[in-house]
């Protein structure tokens, strides 16, 4: 778009450190402040829905490297070879696809012609268990 | 889609909206809230003077507005506008914060 004439020239120097943002191709994190709060409310959805996703394609999945500051986890569960099943990464995983699967289904409900991401799919629902 | 947000931020005020940031579940209990207060208000402090704050907060059975969303006023534009370039992006909670600027008229009036 437009923006990127205006922007200023970037050194060609990388940052010196990984600096504590976010960028979203194609999603800005500056609203103008003109927005509808239905607007508003569904671009923050999209955003949440793109960002969950970034975080499952790349591994970034916020688990804390100092083993003191995560959380408790549960029994361990083992598979029939004795491999842990329901390991931190699993957990983690887990519970970001079933927060993306939230969004998804709230972002359609808002906007009917709202295309979820490639990567996403809806969880299998076993009808009896 | 449908919706170009490459207009940037139009114009600058001195009260800066942080949204995405909350979800009106972590401000029901009174010292998740009071700490949520806190970090606003001292990682704001960085940029310029905080004038006000206002984290609107759930109330049980009523649609609050604006409850989500975190408003700092600061004491100039030039302050403000630090603390959105500052802040916008960065993670709080592991969530991504957005940011515009907010109009003060509304801000006083409540209108959230």
């Amino acid at each position: 778009g437009g923006s990127d004439r205006k922007r200023k020239r970037k050194s060609r120097w990388g940052a010196e450190e990984v600096v504590d943002k976010t960028v979203i191709p194609g999603m800005p994190t500056i609203l103008p402040a003109n927005l509808s709060k239905e607007q508003e409310q569904q671009y923050l959805l999209h955003l949440q829905i793109e960002e969950i996703s970034r975080r499952l394609r790349t591994g970034d999945l916020g688990i804390p490297m100092n083993p003191e500051d995560r959380s408790p986890s549960p029994e361990p569960i083992y598979n029939n070879e004795g491999k842990r099943l329901n390991t931190r990464e699993y957990r983690t995983r887990k519970k970001l696809e079933e927060d993306r699967h939230k969004l998804v289904q709230e972002a359609l409900a808002c906007n009917t012609d709202y295309k979820p991401p490639a990567d996403y799919k809806p969880p299998v629902i076993r009808v009896n268990d | 889609p449908g919706l170009n947000l490459n207009q940037g931020s139009g114009p600058i005020t001195e009260v800066l909206c942080l949204m995405n940031m909350v979800t009106p579940d972590d401000l029901e209990d009174e010292e998740e809230y009071e700490d949520i207060l806190e970090d606003v208000r001292e990682e704001c402090s960085k940029y310029g003077i905080v004038k006000s704050l206002e984290i609107p907060r759930p109330i049980k059975g009523i649609d609050v507005p604006g409850c989500g969303k975190i408003f700092v006023e600061f004491n100039s534009l030039i302050d403000c506008q630090k603390a959105q370039q500052a802040l916008t992006g960065r993670k709080f909670s592991n969530r991504v914060v957005v940011t515009s600027y907010y109009e003060p008229d509304k801000y006083h009036r409540r209108e959230f």
